[in-house]
């Protein structure tokens, strides 16, 4: 573990409740200025692995540091790491700039960051509505703004489109993107892979509180294979189009009325090619040719699969 | 702790607070004198020597024995108000969040508590003037003489009053604080405070003479009374400190050590 270059590192990091190992010996990296997507199960222990980090739960046993810092000492590194763990708790009865205003004074803050990280999370507007008259999307917003108030090295945020409808996921996301854009690490966990899919480069995978994948996330979806698509145009021509296809040399598979092929070299332009000429040569014609890329969900939920 | 005390204030002084706050304080000042004064007999009347005497009233600390016999009967206000105003942070999760800004949890406790007392300490010094007004005007229809109340011995007992109610807040708001604490939850909490310091104190001291000398909520009462039969105000005053001890020790530790999160 490099404590210089990684924004956090741990080691053997375990959280037990009683019998039960909700976080089992986690040797987890973060490299400073990733986009890290922290993804698992629920109950897999990623909530938990947060809490740690941030002083908020004292781990059982293993060590760790957050932005060089020691993890028993949370003190000397939470001035410089901004959270937003599970729902945002503020208080209701207080605006939005009134809720920042006492989290500026907590962390000391320069309160002239109030109103640039409203505009930053696009709450400008409604900063002086109660917190409680606030829309779900408008909370993890506020949220947001009072985990960026410090400015912080390392953002920390737990399944911020928890609970949101689409377009409270849409706005959410849009920040995040925009967020990520900056020279800080986030750490983000989510059950939407799909988004996280667009905006990490680094991906940490758990699950029964134990780490399953990190690294790269292009490292992570190129174990995945790419494939190629084809759908004739009549479902009776899907088997022959198999038969020929495989006389041809080509790893191709029946999945319902497509005909799937994985190209051996991971030449998929060339695979494209032998199964359009194989298809035109015995007359079948293809209402659909197209070069399938592995997704995050799908590759993630083949290695959970694989890994149990 | 001084961010903490700040924070906790920024949190309270706002207009809407204040105005309840005033509200509050000129309805106990009124109602708490008009009752206080109705209440007192002459000294030939008095049982037990309890309660104020009409010609009590007429010494120079009379008009502030009338605040503090007044506020004496808010003990389960007070207490009730600092369970609510922990708790409530531990139910609205915003305990969480402060810690991650503030990771000190004995500071944060402690700033917490001490920007909740020194609201209180602002809010008693204007009832206690409040009370002495209201208490000044209405004395005269009981018969109570004033002139001695705008004394230097009157000031001083202002102060000396001042002082004992500003302990006897502070007993409740570290008793309040410690249930609050360890239980996490405003209902358990209110119900576990109420079901102790009410009933079941004063059922007990009905039963077993020492109780009024060993249970919290009955020395905080006589403290407030300046002392019962049973037992005298320092006395009171030092046993509930040895309580307080205690209690601080014990809700710092739960606080310091049990993980927050969930």
């Amino acid at each position: 573990m490099d404590s210089t270059t990684n924004a956090v590192a741990t080691s053997g990091l375990t959280k037990r409740y009683g019998s039960r190992r909700v976080v089992d010996g986690l040797d987890l990296v973060i490299p400073a200025g990733s986009v890290a997507g922290f993804i698992g199960p629920n109950g897999a222990g990623k909530t938990t692995t947060m809490a740690m980090l941030l002083g908020l739960v004292s781990p059982t046993s293993g060590t760790g540091t957050v932005l060089g810092r020691s993890l028993a000492d949370p003190g000397a590194y939470l001035g410089q790491v901004g959270a937003l763990v599970e729902a945002p708790a503020l208080w209701p009865s207080l605006t939005g700039a009134e809720n920042l205003r006492v989290l500026a004074a907590l962390g000391g803050h320069d309160r002239r960051r109030v109103p640039e990280v409203l505009a930053t999370v696009g709450l400008a507007d409604r900063a002086h509505d109660r917190f409680r008259e606030y829309s779900m999307g408008m909370r993890q917003r506020l949220g947001i703004a009072a985990a960026l108030l410090g400015d912080p090295a390392l953002l920390v945020l737990d399944e911020p489109t928890n609970g949101l409808d689409p377009a409270g996921m849409t706005e959410v996301r849009t920040l995040v993107t925009e967020l990520a854009a900056g020279e800080r690490t986030l750490l983000v966990s989510s059950h939407l892979l799909g988004e996280l899919e667009q905006v990490c480069d680094w991906l940490v995978i758990v699950d029964d509180g134990r780490l399953r994948y990190q690294g790269p996330a292009r490292e992570f979806l190129g174990q995945a294979s790419t494939v190629v698509v084809g759908v004739p145009e009549h479902d009776a021509d899907a088997a022959e189009l198999v038969w020929l296809a495989r006389a041809e040399g080509l790893a191709a598979e029946r999945r319902g009325g497509e005909l799937v092929v994985t190209p051996a070299d991971g030449d998929h332009r060339a695979a494209a090619v032998a199964l359009n000429r194989t298809a035109i040569d015995a007359g079948i014609v293809l209402a659909e040719l197209s070069v399938r890329r592995p997704s995050l969900e799908s590759h993630y939920l083949a290695t959970l699969e694989a890994s149990r | 702790m001084i961010r903490t005390v700040h924070a906790e204030l920024l949190k309270i002084l706002r207009r809407r607070v204040l105005l309840v706050t005033a509200a509050a304080m000129a309805l106990f000042s009124v109602g708490g004198a008009a009752v206080t004064l109705a209440a007192a007999r002459p000294a030939a009347d008095a049982v037990g020597g309890r309660g104020l005497t009409l010609e009590s009233l007429g010494a120079a600390g009379g008009g502030t024995d009338v605040f503090r016999t007044a506020v004496s009967f808010t003990g389960f206000f007070v207490f009730v108000v600092f369970v609510g105003a922990v708790a409530a942070e531990f139910g609205r999760g915003t305990f969480r969040t402060m810690l991650l800004r503030q990771p000190g949890r004995l500071r944060l406790l402690g700033g917490k508590l001490a920007g909740l007392l020194a609201y209180a300490a602002g809010v008693l010094a204007v009832t206690e003037v409040a009370t002495w007004v209201a208490a000044r005007l209405l004395a005269p229809s009981r018969g109570v003489a004033v002139a001695a109340w705008t004394s230097l011995d009157g000031l001083g007992s202002a102060v000396a009053d001042y002082g004992a109610v500003l302990v006897w807040v502070a007993g409740y708001a570290m008793l309040g604080t410690v249930v609050a604490v360890l239980v996490r939850s405003v209902p358990v909490a209110l119900g576990v405070g109420i079901a102790w310091a009410g009933p079941f104190e004063h059922i007990l001291a009905d039963a077993w003479e020492p109780a009024s000398r060993i249970f919290p909520g009955l020395l905080l009462e006589a403290f407030a009374a300046g002392g019962t039969p049973e037992v005298t105000a320092s006395r009171a005053l030092v046993t509930v400190a040895a309580y307080v001890a205690v209690a601080a020790v014990v809700a710092g530790t739960s606080f310091a050590r049990r993980d927050l999160a969930g």
